[in-house]
């Protein structure tokens, strides 16, 4: 079941799943890299102050440090924005933590271009990177219930991972019978025209991008894929199959991410299927009060996807317009 | 300390120092000086306050395992037909640490590490409340130039990690010559104090210096650095003048002079 938009929101969602889950999982520390409220860990801080670690804004101790916890037996979930878990503290990853294939849970918060914070805020290389590392499993996840299962589902894997999410208010778009899975794409609607392949803040896009084409006669499948690495390339492949074009859309530079990924595995698999990505073509993204306008000048709006499905399909005349949502305050529209 | 224990603690570094030409031997070259530099550290760890069944040891440069390795047929720990295999195709016993690197708790090649791994040692033994841990980090001078020792000095000192001592490795070597002439890092006593450190500066090569400053480390409140001078040739009179202390090179005459000359300070 799916909520439709403007979609209701929730605040602090993935907060108050660590701390639910901390409370029964001794195991579990908290690391915050000075940025303890924004990455939703002040409710950690408050509730299990014993185990929650502020490492100062000093990210390459923070993450060496989670790294030997984690060889101690604890699990330590790490916090601060995306650019500074990831871009900053890189060769800390690397041989502290991912090549000894440690669990550490790397949690980076505003990604891409949800920030208007200027390039030094903005992680549109993040999950390139963190996909590039063996041992390293990248998710990307959509909507409120989905973060709240995927802090269970990670837990206990043996390996790190990078959870990369939304800050602020978190869409619901999923109905409580929604399950996560580490292992599948979920194809949300099915169709043989185009195949839309989405992640993270770029599937509620997806979803009304599939609403307007829909309407103009294009049958358009949507497939979910919070999980970029390891990619379920056998779903990726039965929705490619059945549709004439594919587009992928993340909020993410298309040099290495889903995009990339949903090339190789339509590449290996010999599918010859006219591929567009939507998301950041190979540019810093400057320039905004808001993160709406950003997206839009970037090419990241639900039109954009749309836009790339007509033209990937070859079909003549304007392409259909996505109608202008009114979102009240609160709730959040798709961008 | 007694004479005798002091020649013993002379001994054990001769021995790693001897084991160390050994391994270096088959490939002509190799970190042979950071093995003549830290030899009396690791002795006097190894025979003092390094307890292998509850303290932890890092070895922050990767390439000091040479030491470590070399050190640890005296607990007990490898084997000289181990040692024999340093450094060659298809050994798990790497020139340049890594996590397959028995004997040490965590080791990187990827300089500057390895503080901030002891430091998560420390907290995680002050998280469960035990206060019989240890946890001792070898580190190098050169690594002083990078900023995250300087992250993890600061932090450990927030956190009065008592527990953690570091063994600091000055011999004043790194891969582009001196540090000295690269990088000025002193004074570097006074730097740790200022972070909140307990400081002890000894000569490196001054086996019963090195012994009882670690005395004192360990008996500290607050972390604290074993700062020991100490040079890449030290202990093999045999090596040339301006030999490069952080890559030696060593010929099979040389070879055969350094064995004879340790074999004979240890007959």
């Amino acid at each position: 079941m799916l909520n439709a938009p403007p979609y209701p929101t929730v605040l602090k969602p993935y907060g108050r799943a660590l701390v639910d889950l901390a409370l029964e999982r001794e195991e579990i520390l908290c690391l915050s890299g000075d940025l303890t409220r924004q990455t939703e860990v002040d409710l950690f801080q408050d509730e299990i102050p014993s185990r929650f670690i502020n490492a100062g804004m000093a990210e390459a101790n923070m993450m060496s440090m989670a790294g030997a916890l984690a060889r101690c037996g604890h699990i330590p979930f790490v916090h601060t924005f995306g650019v500074f878990a990831t871009r900053r503290p890189f060769d800390q990853i690397v041989n502290s933590v991912a090549y000894p294939n440690l669990p550490v849970r790397i949690v980076g918060f505003m990604p891409g271009i949800s920030s208007p914070g200027g390039p030094s805020h903005q992680a549109i290389e993040d999950v390139a990177i963190m996909r590039s590392l063996p041992n390293m499993t990248v998710i990307d996840v959509a909507d409120a219930v989905e973060i709240r299962q995927a802090v269970r589902a990670i837990v206990d894997l043996p390996g790190p991972v990078y959870l990369r999410l939304k800050r602020g208010e978190i869409p619901v778009i999923f109905g409580d019978d929604h399950e996560f899975s580490l292992s599948r794409a979920q194809v949300l609607h099915d169709g043989d025209d185009v195949a839309l392949v989405a992640s993270g803040m770029m599937l509620s896009s997806s979803l009304a991008a599939a609403a307007t084409l829909e309407a103009a006669g294009v049958s358009t499948s949507i497939v979910n894929v919070p999980v970029i690495k390891p990619i379920d390339a056998a779903t990726i492949i039965r929705a490619a199959s059945g549709a004439k074009a594919v587009v992928t859309a993340e909020n993410h530079t298309i040099v290495g991410g889903l995009g990339s990924a949903v090339a190789e595995v339509l590449a290996e698999a010999g599918l010859g299927r006219r591929l567009r990505r939507v998301g950041l073509r190979d540019t810093f993204a400057e320039g905004a009060q808001s993160a709406a306008w950003l997206f839009r000048k970037y090419g990241l709006g639900t039109q954009d996807i749309i836009d790339s499905a007509w033209e990937a399909l070859g079909r003549t005349g304007p392409a259909p317009q996505a109608p202008v949502l009114v979102t009240p305050l609160g709730e959040y529209s798709p961008v | 300390m007694i004479a005798g224990q002091t020649r013993e603690l002379e001994r054990f570094a001769d021995r790693i120092r001897l084991r160390a030409v050994k391994m270096v031997a088959p490939h002509g070259f190799g970190y042979l000086g950071q093995a003549l530099s830290s030899a009396e550290l690791f002795a006097a760890l190894f025979s003092g306050p390094y307890r292998r069944d509850r303290d932890k040891l890092v070895c922050s440069p990767g390439h000091y395992i040479i030491s470590a390795y070399a050190a640890a047929p005296d607990l007990g720990i490898l084997s000289e037909t181990d040692l024999s295999t340093y450094g060659q195709d298809g050994s798990s016993f790497e020139a340049v640490g890594t996590e397959r690197s028995p004997v040490v708790d965590l080791t990187c090649g990827s300089l500057g590490q390895g503080l901030s791994g002891a430091v998560g040692f420390a907290l995680s033994a002050q998280l469960r409340e035990n206060l019989d841990s240890r946890v001792f980090a070898l580190i190098s001078d050169g690594e002083l130039e990078e900023g995250q020792v300087w992250e993890a000095a600061m932090f450990a000192a927030h956190r009065k990690m008592g527990n953690l001592i570091v063994l600091l490795d000055a011999n004043d070597s790194q891969v582009d010559g001196p540090v000295s002439s690269i990088t000025t890092i002193e004074p570097i006593a006074a730097k740790w104090e200022s972070f909140g450190w307990a400081a002890f500066e000894v000569d490196g090569h001054d086996a019963d210096a090195v012994n009882h400053a670690l005395e004192l480390a360990v008996g500290e409140s607050r972390p604290s650095v074993v700062i020991a001078r100490t040079s890449t040739v030290h202990g093999l009179s045999c090596l040339p003048e301006g030999a490069d202390g952080h890559f030696i090179k060593i010929s099979p005459e040389l070879v055969d002079a350094a064995i004879a000359e340790l074999e004979a300070r240890l007959a």
